[in-house]
């Protein structure tokens, strides 16, 4: 056996087991009619379940809630983290703690980040809406029209840390030199920031994105704390829909089959922005 | 020139002072409400009240430390076995390209499925091989997610590793294993520690999986936060107590690594 | 050679341990599972999934009494939090070894645990246990209990709702109890000030929407399920409760609280911020508590019945899984606990009651709420329904609950809300 097999084989056992097999278990479950609680009655129905969750219009709009939540959140975590993370890097005093103090949301569990904000926005008890209230300004925080926009303002509270984390560390590891040519050529800062700093951070932009959209699309804590899903069905998200349908409700085949078509959609769209990175990298 | 320097340290300032302000408040909110009584957490604007020592009894006599413990027993042993795998595995694929973007891919595909429907075969699972009711199932269900990830950031770290000095070690006689434990692990251990508190940070939060994998009476931290939130409603003081006890050791160790964390993951300049 | 001596002596010592396992177990098996009094001698362990809330403290206190009448029984209780219990009680139902030996379950549970097969019946059980009296549980939360003319549940704890309102402020503004729904919507309208709402309601999407709403329903005259079994909210007493609910939501309630659920409500009429509520019954007595949550407001609260005197009934319920191995062992610890004296010392100490016969017990009525308390009690368990009966209750209660959520944000009408909540629940049902 090659160094490169024997090397890659302990994470590939492990994968296996700790993933594949879940994987491969929950894949055999959406082809059956498996319900928790008639465990006697699950056979094989092909694509039965599939063509039900196609046919689920609760399914298509959590889709379209869980859509927008992702990229209105990672898009907002994104040019906070940026303007957070370069003002971070010129600062100069205080820098390790207020370094650790701002990265401090992404340490709490996230139901009780939740929990947190579902008593600080509410109308009598919070004191957000208390000192709104006193300015003269009302707002429903989890009305309708602004429930899906208040879900991702805690995840944008929670998560923008991150995104500074990352970008920081590329802003620090980029080298000075293109900086010190701009500078010399006379270049606006505008400019420098659009035409070398951006283009230098991409791969670790990438990165980023990608990992916050991942995480993002299995937003499930704050709706479980706070809406349940409401008003109507604004804030169902669809890591909560399948929550609901496999846990809740039993339905584990049916919700396997959520779960599967979800995975087609998301590696599509990876595929195709992985295609587009690799072709513009080329050029 | 000087002057338009001076108006972007402003603007900076701003943003650093407008962004603590926005994390420092809810945390204060949280700070204040641990040490408020059911009657006075009914008043959101009221700063000045008698402190109670209620809720923080409760949470202390409620086995925290020991879910404390257990939180960082499962982080901590997850963690190892993903740093451990993760860069040998990671650095096969860096390397020798081993398996090309199919791997890439299969990392990715862990990412995107949904907890509600991965852990029912992690509970089957369990059940069979006789550790329900360990911390076992948990640890797995964790090293599902939090594997793929620390083998992601080691792969962009090793690539960014020069490979001149290893291969300076291997004309000097020593074995590739040897050559990997010995020159290359080195370059990369900031990385390394990044990938490692970023996995921590995954696991030590999770409550999906601990809800239901881990024994009731031996539940992780995020179970017993969600422990206060009852069908007789939600102990809003003592779970902001919990809340504190879970967030300050993971604040006072990030004080002392972040520096170490944003040079890290700067090290190994994350990439494709 | 020494090392074998020490090694068989394990050896030896194991061999003991398990036998010892083996007659314990059939030593509690064996023992009468059939008629008269239960044997003192009953032996097992008994491990019980519990949520940490005060009715588990209650029961926590009775167990040294219980091991008096039954030394042999060992009875471990697992406090959990709420939202882990049914995932892992399902968890436990399909083991072939059970991780617990009783259950308490939720009444939206109970139909499809026990067509699952996951509970014993228990039927035989009560029949035979000496002085039980089973119909002295009030009748709405035996029906809970009952699936398919079967025993599955025994009454817990009740957490029927009712009417929680302020007296200072109703004498003030000179009302009394309403009597109809438009006599609590006038009511809350005029109790409505600057100061505070006139209401505090819990429209959160989903099991809050409905639960509340349906006492509505039941104020209106109105009922769940039509004559034939099946749901029909296509009524017009379903139209009038939920055109007066969203009108008082739009009155009275407090403003931005769509997505209120039980705490929101409960932390408003504690807080003076509200003036009634409909919430469940053994909140009273937590409200009225001097030095309790709600403060200087102690002893102004009082429980009404819904106008009309119908309200939405919910209750835990004991239970035996099917894969109990011990369940007689379950079942003297199930029956002691429900009996007529179990049940006047869970009460006196607080506890919800769930026998009617508690209600004429003086040592109860002198305890906690007192006597005015317990008869609106015995009213409200004498007069209530649960939301869901049968199959797939949690799916349905959830898909009720959105469909009025949607009402009452005003992004469905009335007609369209009541009529799909009807077609979804019946669908749900019948799978």
């Amino acid at each position: 056996m090659s160094f490169r097999i024997r090397m890659i084989l302990p994470l590939i056992a492990t994968f296996v087991a700790a993933v594949g097999y879940p994987l491969f278990y929950s894949f055999y479950l959406s082809l059956t009619s498996y319900k928790i609680t008639q465990r006697w009655d699950s056979h094989f129905v092909g694509l039965n379940q599939y063509r039900d969750v196609f046919a689920n219009s609760d399914y298509w709009s959590a889709m379209k809630v869980t859509g927008l939540f992702v990229v209105i959140g990672v898009f907002l975590e994104l040019s906070l983290g940026l303007a957070i993370a370069l003002s971070l890097q010129r600062q100069k005093r205080f820098r390790d703690f207020t370094r650790s103090f701002l990265l401090s949301p992404m340490f709490i569990t996230p139901i009780a980040v939740g929990l947190m904000f579902r008593f600080l926005l509410n109308q009598q008890l919070g004191a957000i809406p208390t000192i709104l209230d006193k300015v003269g300004f009302s707002y429903d925080f989890f009305g309708s029209g602004n429930a899906l926009f208040t879900m991702i303002m805690i995840d944008t509270w929670q998560w923008t840390p991150f995104m500074v984390l990352l970008i920081l560390a590329g802003l620090e590891s980029l080298s000075k030199q293109p900086f010190e040519a701009a500078r010399v050529d006379g270049a606006k800062p505008f400019y420098t920031f659009r035409r070398i700093t951006i283009p230098m951070l991409a791969p670790i932009l990438t990165v980023a994105i990608l990992i916050r959209s991942l995480d993002a699309l299995k937003v499930f804590e704050y709706v479980y704390a706070t809406t349940r899903g409401g008003p109507g069905i604004e804030t169902q998200t669809i890591q909560y829909f399948t929550y609901q349908t496999g846990i809740q409700y039993y339905r584990l085949g049916n919700a396997s089959a959520m779960a599967y078509l979800l995975l087609i959609i998301v590696m599509i769209i990876v595929v195709v922005l992985f295609k587009q990175i690799e072709k513009t990298r080329r050029l | 020139m000087r002057k338009r320097e001076s108006s972007w340290g402003i603007l900076s300032k701003l943003i650093i002072t407008f962004s603590f302000i926005i994390v420092a408040a809810p945390l204060l909110w949280v700070l204040l409400a641990s040490f408020k009584t059911g009657s006075d957490l009914n008043d959101p604007t009221l700063v000045t009240f008698t402190p109670t020592s209620e809720n923080w009894k409760k949470v202390f006599s409620s086995g925290i430390f020991q879910s404390a413990g257990r939180s960082a027993f499962v982080g901590v042993i997850t963690v190892a076995i993903s740093i451990v795998l993760g860069s040998m595995g990671a650095y096969s694929i860096s390397r020798y390209k081993t398996g090309k973007s199919l791997t890439r891919f299969g990392i990715l595909a862990a990412q995107v499925l949904p907890p509600a429907v991965l852990v029912f075969p992690f509970l089957d699972l369990a059940y069979r091989l006789r550790l329900s009711d360990t911390l076992v199932a948990v640890i797995a269900a964790h090293l599902s997610f939090v594997l793929p990830v620390v083998t992601w950031f080691l792969i962009g770290f090793f690539d960014a590793a020069p490979k001149e000095v290893e291969e300076q070690a291997l004309v000097d006689g020593l074995d590739r294993f040897a050559a990997f434990r010995k020159v290359v692990l080195p370059q990369v251990a900031p990385g390394m520690g990044a990938a490692a508190i970023f996995g921590f940070v995954l696991s030590w939060n999770d409550l999906f999986y601990a809800l239901i994998l881990a024994p009731g009476n031996a539940a992780t931290l995020p179970v017993r936060i969600a422990g206060f939130n009852t069908f007789r409603g939600v102990e809003l003081g003592a779970m902001c107590a919990a809340i504190l006890v879970s967030v300050v050791p993971v604040l006072i160790a990030s004080f002392f690594i972040q520096r170490r964390l944003v040079r890290g993951i700067s090290g190994g300049a994350v990439k494709f | 050679m020494r090392k074998t001596g020490i090694r068989r002596s394990l050896l030896a010592a194991g061999v003991v341990l398990i036998m010892g396992i083996i007659t314990a177990c059939g030593g509690s098996s064996s023992s009468s599972s059939g008629s008269g009094k239960i044997s003192a001698d009953t032996a097992g362990t008994l491990r019980v999934l519990m949520e940490g809330v005060p009715d588990t403290d209650i029961v926590k206190g009775l167990l040294a009494d219980f091991n008096k009448d039954f030394p042999k029984i060992d009875v471990q209780i697992e406090p959990i939090a709420y939202d882990q219990i049914r995932d892992k009680l399902v968890a436990s139902f399909q083991a072939s070894k059970p991780t617990y030996d009783i259950a308490i379950i939720d009444n939206p549970w109970v139909g499809d645990f026990a067509r699952a097969g996951f509970l014993k019946p228990l039927d035989d059980l009560v029949n035979s246990t000496e002085g039980y009296d089973y119909e002295d549980f009030s009748a709405p939360l035996r029906s809970i209990g009952e699936v398919d003319g079967k025993i599955y549940g025994i009454p817990f704890y009740n957490y029927g709702l009712g009417l929680i309102y302020r007296t200072d402020l109703f004498t003030e503004a000179r009302l009394s109890e309403p009597a109809s729904l438009d006599d609590l919507e006038a009511a809350a309208k005029k109790l409505n000030s600057g100061l505070r709402s006139g209401i505090a309601m819990q429209p959160q999407r989903g099991y809050k929407a409905f639960e509340e709403w349906g006492n509505y329903l039941f104020a209106a005259g109105g009922s769940v399920y039509g004559s034939d079994g099946k749901v029909n909210l296509s009524t017009p007493e379903a139209k009038k409760a939920l055109e007066t609910y969203i009108a008082m939501f739009k009155s009275s309630a407090p403003k931005n609280s769509l997505n209120w659920a039980f705490d929101e409500a409960l932390r408003a009429v504690s807080s003076d911020k509200a003036a009634m509520m409909v919430s469940y019954n053994w909140m009273l007595p937590t409200l009225n508590k001097v030095g309790g949550s709600a403060g200087a407001l102690a002893g102004k609260f009082k429980l009404a019945t819904m106008p009309g005197g119908k309200q939405v009934l919910g209750s835990w319920d004991w239970a035996i899984p099917a894969n109990s191995k011990v369940s007689d062992a379950a079942w003297a610890f199930i029956s002691w606990l429900t009996s007529k004296a179990g049940e006047t010392a869970r009460v006196s100490a607080g506890g919800a009651p769930v026998r009617t016969s508690v209600f004429s017990d003086s040592a109860v009525s002198n305890t906690g709420g007192g006597a005015d308390y317990y008869a609106t009690v015995a009213k409200i368990l004498g007069n209530s329904e649960p939301m869901c009966l049968g199959s797939n209750c949690d799916e349905m209660i959830n898909a009720v609950g959105t469909e009025l959520n949607a009402a009452i944000a005003g992004k469905k009408s009335v007609d369209a809300a009541l009529r799909d909540a009807t077609t979804k629940a019946n669908k749900i049902q019948s799978k």
